[in-house]
């Protein structure tokens, strides 16, 4: 049966790895909300034909292509998935693939998506709409190009940068990235999960490591330039319990709806590098108790995503200053939704709904039109504050 | 459990306060009775310059009314000079501070600055500036500068760090503090500049001899932690000792040995051997011959992400 003879006129597609839970749990949002399941369109598909097409009216949601080591290979062009290397091709592979993504109505948008995969643009785009963004170099077109560690090094003596993260500009989930600081004395450290095996090769590990001598890190770092590099300066961040905090902040049609807040006892909060997740309501007392506001810090996510009007969904990465009184916003994650089991915020509107669930429903609260037979429509964010008002299709 | 420093939140039995140094400018409820907070200045707040923070303090606190203080991160951008210029600020103001009691220097954590990098200084300015100050609390060790004195108004110093120099432990040695009641020295590990030995232990021991009113040990966070246990076991300050803490150390049988062999630790309220690397046998006969007689002993092992893992102290970096 075809999309446009559903006779709902609602019908979900997902570009995803079909194995994944990313597309169980978003099939499972959309069958709860009374439609038929997604139709399953497999990254691996996609990428050996060069496109996919939609029909008119058929939501297309784009989901990660992570965690498959076939899509992996045809995306960066490296065997062994744990290998850091490749991120510059998996960038320009990705956005081809999405660019022949035809038809439907699309819940993300091309170009969107190819600032949100290079956080030296995503950078230089919230820093110009005002939102608060860790100082860097390397911010947008006009900002220094790194091609290794030499000029690592000229970055933080002319920037006054001693304690920096450097990120690959496409990358994700914390990979490629390094904690790195610098004192009187020529000490050096770089806290990192990218292990330097003997020869040279770059892995990532779930274990985070410490690199104390500066030709290891120097290694290291010159062999990422080549996939592009961002610097940032390191924000000293708030802390529970002695760890450091940041915060998760999922934005639906320009909503913050959900959000955790996630520890660790190294600079690098990520959960699968020994992050847990931490106590919400304390974070919340702790902004206001310190005299910020809590709605303020969920303000400058919103003001984030506005940056994205076409993508339904984003999550940010919030970062607490020491003190838990100003924020600034680390990355804004096109991906950042993979929240099993977590619920909205109260007064968010999506009170006892999951990160899916949620989207679904914002998704069919835009456009109740979608209920009934299939004719060529539009969906708006009706939300944002900022940004222009647009169409999604 | 994480044994690395977080901000305090109490200080000389008082709640820790941010001074505000927003743009905001004054507090956005009524500020707090001088003396019924331990004022925190940080300059990461808000990241203003501590040659703005300090006037603004001064002008905007009755400071003679402050009786706490607690100094954090006096670097907006990055630390360049240690504190010493700092101390210098506000040992110069110490006539506008008549009932100042306690002090910590550097309420800074892991992600302001490790705690090994921490630029410390000469602290005798802050003794000598408040004859009657009764607790100083120091975090960070590196260029710490201990010179001998008389101080007769401390009865609290504590010291956390990584590595305590030798040379401040000597320091510490040849100072007179009568009245003494806590007394609290992380060691650290010769990684991060704790270079003392078994024999610099000793003597900083055999000074604490003349201090009648010590009432709490600690002495932790150390390489060389079978040693410290081995001369404080000889070490007859013990006896007065309500509480003693040999915790975070690489202590091993040949420490916890030293102890049961040693003078007789009955008396005490507490004995802290957290993060020990003690056989099961011996933390058994340490329970066995300790707990009947109502000592509180703390025996979490440490954690060790293999056997083969070599011991090491639980704050160093």
């Amino acid at each position: 049966m075809s999309p446009s003879e559903n006779e709902t006129g609602a019908r979900f597609a997902v570009v995803g790895n079909p194995e994944n839970r990313r597309v169980a749990l978003f099939a499972r949002a959309v069958t709860a909300a009374g439609l038929p399941a997604p139709r399953v369109v497999p990254w691996t598909g996609v990428l050996r034909h060069g496109r996919a097409e939609f029909a008119p009216g058929e939501i297309v949601r784009v989901d990660s292509p992570g965690e498959n080591a076939e899509v992996d290979r045809l995306l960066r062009g490296v065997d062994d998935p744990t290998r850091v290397e490749g991120s510059a091709h998996w960038y320009t592979r990705f956005l081809t693939a999405v660019g022949g993504l035809r038809g439907g109505v699309r819940l993300d948008d091309p170009d969107e998506l190819a600032v949100l995969f290079d956080k030296r643009r995503c950078h230089a785009v919230l820093d110009a709409a005002g939102v608060p963004v860790p100082y860097s170099p390397t911010s947008g077109p006009a900002g220094a190009s790194v091609g290794g560690w030499d000029d690592v090094r000229l970055l933080m003596r002319e920037h006054r940068m001693p304690r920096l993260f450097v990120k690959l500009a496409h990358g994700s989930s914390a990979s490629g990235v390094l904690a790195v600081e610098a004192a009187g004395g020529g000490r050096i450290r770089a806290t990192t999960s990218v292990e330097l095996a003997p020869d040279g090769r770059l892995f990532n590990s779930l274990k985070v490591r410490r690199y104390e001598r500066e030709q290891d890190i120097a290694a290291i770092v010159d062999t990422l330039a080549p996939d592009g590099l961002h610097l940032e300066r390191w924000l000293p961040k708030a802390s529970q319990h002695g760890r450091a905090a940041d915060l998760r902040v999922l934005v639906v049609a320009g909503r913050a709806t959900h959000a955790v807040v996630r520890t660790s006892a190294a600079p690098l909060t990520n959960l699968h590098l020994g992050g847990s997740r931490g106590d919400l309501e304390a974070a919340r007392r702790a902004v206001e108790t310190a005299g910020g506001s809590w709605a303020g810090a969920l303000a400058v996510c919103e003001r984030a995503a506005a940056c994205f009007p076409r993508t339904l969904c984003v999550g940010v990465d919030l970062l607490p200053a020491t003190g838990w009184r100003r924020f600034a916003v680390g990355e804004v994650n096109a991906f950042g939704d993979l929240l099993p089991r977590l619920t909205g915020l109260p007064g968010s509107g999506a009170e006892g709904l999951d990160t899916y669930a949620a989207q679904v429903a914002a998704v069919l609260r835009a456009h109740p039109a979608l209920r009934t037979p299939a004719r060529p429509q539009s969906i708006r964010h009706t939300q944002h504050r900022t940004g222009p008002d647009h169409a999604l299709a | 459990m994480s044994y690395y420093p977080s901000h305090l939140t109490r200080f000389h039995g008082l709640p820790v306060h941010d001074f505000p140094t927003g743009p905001e400018g004054a507090e956005r409820d009524a500020p707090p009775a001088p003396g019924s907070v331990a004022w925190r200045l940080s300059c990461l707040l808000d990241e203003i310059p501590f040659d703005t923070l300090w006037p603004r303090f001064l002008d905007e606190v009755p400071t003679e009314e402050v009786t706490a203080l607690v100094l954090g991160a006096w670097w907006d951008d990055w630390d360049e000079r240690g504190i010493d210029p700092v101390l210098d600020a506000i040992t110069a103001e110490a006539h506008r501070f008549p009932r100042l009691r306690a002090v910590f220097l550097a309420d800074v954590e892991s992600e302001e600055t490790e705690i090994s990098w921490i630029k410390q200084g000469d602290v005798t300015k802050v003794l000598r500036a408040w004859p009657r100050l009764e607790e100083l609390g120091v975090r960070g060790a590196e260029d710490l500068v201990v010179e001998p004195l008389l101080h007769d108004g401390l009865r609290t110093l504590r010291v956390e760090c990584g590595g305590l120099p030798r040379e401040a432990v000597r320091g510490l040695s040849g100072c007179d503090f009568p009245a003494l009641h806590r007394l609290d020295l992380w060691l650290g590990t010769t990684w991060y500049g704790g270079d003392c030995t078994r024999e610099d232990v000793d003597t900083l021991l055999a000074s604490l001899g003349d201090r009648p009113h010590l009432r709490h040990l600690g002495l932790r966070n150390s390489d060389i932690q079978d040693d410290i246990a081995a001369a404080v076991a000889a070490t007859p300050v013990v006896a007065r000792l309500d509480s003693l803490d040999l915790s975070m150390g690489a202590l091993g049988d040949d420490g916890g040995g030293a102890l049961l062999a040693g003078q007789p630790l009955t008396h005490l309220t507490s004995l802290n051997l957290n993060h020990h690397f003690m056989s099961e046998a011996l933390t058994r006969r340490l329970s066995e011959t300790l707990a009947p007689h109502g000592v509180d002993l703390a025996l979490a092992p440490a954690r060790r992400s293999h056997p083969a893992q070599g011991r090491y102290v639980a704050v160093g970096e």
